[in-house]
């Protein structure tokens, strides 16, 4: 039997938040929310929970209410006797509960729940305010370790006041290892460094940070070197941190970095003696100039944006490759606008041969993944999870993504007639259902406006509108976070397509400021580019200080990191004078490989179009495979694979032993062993070996007076080139 | 999760169990203690999946991984014999110059990566300079019938190769039966492309792994093995009790079946139980906690040994309020 309970009913401890009753909206849903019943663990399952199944974390009010109410013939409540609910008799625990005590019998939550069936227990009600934001304090703290921080969260309403809602919200930690953060919203301190408090309260999200300078002596942000304005942002933050930053990065240090960063390659010893002679004051603007306009540039930066836009014959047939490849390389040889690149290609038309951008929609033909392909592409976010139930992380709604998705569902494909051709169209009419609702939802971009379902227009345009309107709040900063990443190591947001409001930039002041003048200067990538490279912060050693060696957030020195797989390949190629032959492509979905002739000897890998190419280097290597918009498909760890292949591998091995290689030249030129020693090291590392370096070698080789000539210099090439400070950019 | 023992949280990447038993124990003779085969679990939808790697203990502890299909006729590892032209001597030598260039260290000091790098090299080196330690990744040496036996799957010669790493000291071996779920006939039976239908994974999927799993268990009695070799069957999660529109299950966190045996174990024996509609526990509930715990225990290590975590917090192996489960022991 259901024992009877008394209940008292107390004061009320919060004055209900409008009319007759508490809302259910308002008040009931946060209360459970809170409690952890509608939690993806428990009854907010896609399944649900003991037949019970409510919205995830309350995205639907009225559904939940309609199954807390009315479903299994209503038993879940008893208006009549509103203490003999089963919702707040298996909340507290009164009776067996397979997910325990929930609720405190009462607490003012479990009063709440009491007063809500006692009042009749009344749904969402039309013309109910809306909740509209969530505020946090504090916003920002300075903290000291163990200091104890406690949020401060207040609702507000579309009308009426606002409310403190601190004890229904969610709090989590961006870094356990700065700040760890409890339910009741209080955090600790526990390291040095910067953590954000992501605060969430029914589907809405705020943040708040805590800040723990080093133990460092105080420091003004003055002191460090500025070169742009790019150093008042990073050096606010070292100052506010009291990181001490590494010294400058010495003219061979920069040289060879800034050859890799921009271009791929590697600096010829005769430029760098060039540079190194150079007596000119402002050299190193003059040497980023001379990069910025070089053909390796343009090969660099079309393989990237080959890599974000999928340029693969695994999803494309070779001739649409060739055509987006040419497309995305005549952009960057021009130049082209970072919103006019994203216009051109949300809104092609015609010929995919012709229009070379156009492929990008012969790529992601079913509506919601072009829908996550655009968003993760341009927007640096992902939305999948909103697909199904609101996003757990951010404050995207289902309704959100659906409306979203609905912008993409008017685009139509008709094959050509010549090999490879489709025609690629916008459609009058066509809509995508809402995965829940069963209705199409009106086509709105994000937190735009919605345009009519209706509306006659290309619903591209309209997005490609918003997109690169100069207030959207994402696509500039997706794109210059990209660009930050690929010189200095980290983003500003990591990862680069992991952009949400609960994921907050290391440097939010920093990424504003390249924001505001990327739009003002006409979302000019070459300019970016200028002012990064030409910054203090870019140009900073890589060896750490004591102080700083643990800092891989704030841009202290510069972050030492692996070449990626096509540039190590073309190093290899340019340095023993042997060319890498592509001739196999796989084919097909079933590992099968066939021949072709469509890159000559010579082609380098950062110049190949397509990701089938056949090349065990490049894949052990982490190639990615261009099958998924995701940068983390780039694999850039390092690997017993990758030692095992270069160590017994054919690639560099066979390229030390061919007759034309660089090694076969100093034999016939009868080198010393100091000059092949010398030259190996510039070639590879743009250095003359250290005195011990040298006497290691030379010992070396003396006591290896019986192999070959040519085995010896075979061996010396090798260890240079497979030495850390060849594999990294430092 | 099954993997390390807890849910990925707050940005701390715990370490796989078998990367801490390489950390605690280190290698046996010349091959890694900790192989995972044949390449790790890559994507299942939103992120990459965490645990499979040492975390925070470092790199040089993660799995050595195979990246190779042990069905493959041509099956070797990749690149682990070196070719005719480098004998012993010269490969002793180019290490020797590898190792002298130096004079740049300073810059890598504060890189993980870059020690990961050298580190590789080092255990590369060891590997392909033993002739143990290529012997053990020789599959082409067991008898074909015991191949057959196994299934001449990705799954099946697995199951034979870490049965034979074992053999030759390696300490922990991870198969992964499936590194995807796109696009691939797998226990996700969500019944719909690009997933897998519920009659495919009575077709393939579980006879697949009963082949094979049962050739392993046999396999290792019949050698002696298996008195001192714990086998784990495990997945992260269950499937949901009732079928889904499109004639699948779909996932389902509440309650799942996991398999151990082997090692100190007692075998024979059913803990806990669900209830009628396989929901969620009704009786004796177990935790992914519960299991490292048990894992560990069966391995003769101290559950709650701590480690050192990020920036040298010492974090246990198991939380302490974790006790392995006693009724296997």
């Amino acid at each position: 039997m259901i024992p009877a309970l008394c209940w008292l009913l107390p004061l009320m401890l919060t004055p209900p938040a409008e009319g007759d009753g508490p809302s259910f909206v308002h008040e009931v849903l946060p209360i459970l929310t809170k409690a952890g019943c509608n939690s993806g663990a428990c009854h907010g399952a896609l399944a649900g929970k003991g037949g019970l199944k409510l919205s995830l974390r309350g995205y639907d009010p009225d559904a939940d209410h309609h199954v807390l109410t009315r479903q299994n013939l209503g038993r879940r409540v008893d208006l009549a006797a509103p203490e003999q609910s089963l919702v707040i008799l298996k909340a507290t625990g009164a009776i067996k509960h397979g997910g325990g005590q929930r609720l405190v019998p009462g607490s003012a939550d479990a009063t709440r729940l009491l007063q809500w069936l006692a009042a009749g227990a009344p749904g969402p009600r039309t013309g109910e305010r809306a909740l509209t934001r969530i505020e946090v304090e504090p916003v920002q703290t300075l903290a000291k370790l163990e200091q104890k921080v406690a949020l401060r969260v207040t609702a507000h309403y579309s009308t009426g006041p606002s409310r403190d809602v601190t004890r229904w919200a969610k709090f989590t930690s961006t870094d356990d290892l700065v700040a760890t953060i409890d339910d009741d919203g209080v955090a600790t301190v526990k390291g040095h460094g910067e953590a954000g408090l992501a605060v969430w309260f029914n589907n809405q999200v705020a943040l708040a940070t805590v800040v723990a300078p080093y133990p460092y002596p105080e420091v003004s942000a003055q002191a460090y070197p500025r070169h742009n304005f790019i150093d008042d942002h990073v050096n606010q933050k070292l100052a506010q941190l009291r990181l001490p930053a590494s010294p400058p990065s010495s003219d061979r240090e920069f040289i060879r970095r800034v050859f890799l960063d921009a271009t791929g390659t590697l600096p010829r010893p005769e430029q760098v003696a060039a540079f190194l002679a150079d007596t000119r004051p402002d050299k190193r603007a003059h040497l980023i100039e001379q990069l910025l306009a070089s053909p390796e540039f343009v090969d660099y930066w079309t393989s990237k944006w080959s890599d974000l836009f999928l340029v693969s014959t695994a999803k494309l047939p070779q001739q649409a490759v060739w055509a987006f490849h040419r497309y995305l390389r005549r952009s960057v040889a021009q130049n082209k606008p970072w919103d006019q690149l994203a216009r051109e290609i949300l809104t092609a038309s015609g010929s995919n041969l012709e229009q070379g951008q156009a492929n990008y929609f012969v790529l992601h033909q079913e509506v919601a993944q072009l829908a996550e392909a655009t968003s993760v592409t341009f927007l640096g976010m992902s939305i999948t999870c909103a697909r199904c139930h609101n996003h757990p992380l951010e404050k995207w709604t289902q309704d959100q993504y659906w409306s979203f998705a609905n912008l993409f569902s008017r685009v139509s494909l008709k094959t050509g007639e010549r090999a490879g051709e489709v025609w690629v169209q916008p459609r009058p009419d066509g809509d995508v259902m809402h995965q829940r609702r069963g209705v199409p939802m009106p086509p709105t971009p994000l937190d735009g406006t919605p345009l009519a379902l209706t509306a006659p227009e290309d619903r591209r345009v309209a997005f490609a509108q918003w997109l690169t309107r100069p207030d959207n709040p994402y696509f500039a900063k997706a794109i210059i976070n990209r660009v930050w990443k690929n010189y200095l190591g980290r983003g500003l947001i990591e990862a680069e397509d992991d952009v949400r409001q609960t994921n907050p930039p290391s440097n939010p002041a920093l990424l504003s400021a390249l924001e505001e003048d990327f739009v003002k200067q006409g979302y000019d990538l070459r300019r970016l580019m200028r002012l990064i490279l030409n910054s203090a912060v870019y140009q900073r050693s890589s060896i750490a200080l004591p102080e700083n060696a643990t800092d891989e957030r704030y841009y202290s020195r510069y972050l030492p990191r692996r070449l990626s797989a096509e540039v190590i390949l073309d190093a290899y190629s340019q340095i023993t004078g042997v060319p890498t032959p592509f001739t196999e492509v796989h084919a097909g979905n079933t590992g099968g490989i066939s021949q072709t002739a469509d890159y000559p000897l010579g082609t380098r890998a950062l110049q190949l179009p397509d990701a089938k190419v056949v090349s065990r280097f490049l894949d052990a290597f982490g190639r990615p495979a261009r099958e998924l918009a995701c940068a983390c498909e780039r694999d850039q760890e390092a690997s017993v694979r990758q030692a095992l292949h270069l160590s017994n591998g054919q690639t560099l091995n066979e390229k030390l032993r061919a007759p034309n290689s660089v090694a076969a030249r100093w034999v016939e030129e009868k080198l010393s062993d100091e000059e092949v020693i010398e030259r190996s090291f510039m070639l590879a590392l743009a250095r003359p070996p250290s005195d011990a370096e040298r006497q290691r070698f030379l010992t070396q080789l003396t006591q290896a007076k019986d192999a070959p000539r040519r085995e010896l210099i075979e061996d010396v090439l090798w260890a240079v080139l497979t030495s850390r400070e060849f594999l990294f950019n430092h | 999760m099954m993997q390390t023992g807890r849910l990925f949280q707050g940005g701390i990447e715990h370490p796989h169990i078998g990367s801490a038993l390489g950390y605690l124990r280190g290698p046996r003779g010349d091959v890694p203690p900790h192989v995972l085969l044949p390449r790790p679990i890559g994507r299942t939808g939103g992120n990459l999946p965490h645990g499979q790697t040492a975390g925070y203990l470092g790199k040089p502890h993660d799995p050595f991984v195979l990246n190779a299909d042990p069905s493959d006729p041509q099956f070797k590892v990749p690149d682990l014999a070196p070719p005719d032209y480098i004998s012993t001597v010269r490969a002793e030598r180019r290490q020797r110059l590898r190792d002298a260039v130096d004079a740049g260290v300073r810059k890598f000091e504060a890189s993980s990566a870059a020690q990961q790098m050298d580190e590789n090299f080092s255990l590369a080196y060891r590997l392909m300079s033993s002739t143990a330690a290529r012997q053990a990744f020789e599959l082409d040496q067991e008898p074909a019938p015991l191949r057959d036996r196994y299934g001449r799957t990705r799954f099946g010669q697995s199951c034979l190769l870490a049965r034979r790493l074992i053999e030759r000291g390696v300490r922990f071996v991870t198969i992964n039966m499936f590194e995807t779920v796109f696009d691939e006939i797998t226990w996700d039976i969500h019944g719909s492309r690009p997933f897998t239908d519920i009659s495919e994974m009575s077709r393939l999927v579980a006879p697949n792994f009963d082949q094979a799993y049962a050739a392993l268990l046999e396999d290792l009695q019949q050698r002696g093995m298996l008195a001192n070799t714990m086998v784990l069957a495990m997945g992260e999660f269950g499937r949901t009790p009732k079928i889904n529109p499109a004639g699948g299950r779909d996932h389902h966190p509440g309650v799942w079946t996991i398999v151990l045996g082997g090692g100190p174990i007692r075998g024979g024996r059913i803990i806990g139980e669900s209830d009628e509609q396989g929901a969620y526990p009704k009786t004796r509930p177990v935790s992914p906690a519960e299991v490292a715990a048990t894992i560990y225990h069966g391995l003769g290590l101290d559950p709650h040994l701590e480690l050192p975590g990020p920036q040298n917090r010492p974090i246990p192996l198991v939380d302490y309020n974790v006790q392995p489960i006693k009724e296997l022991f």
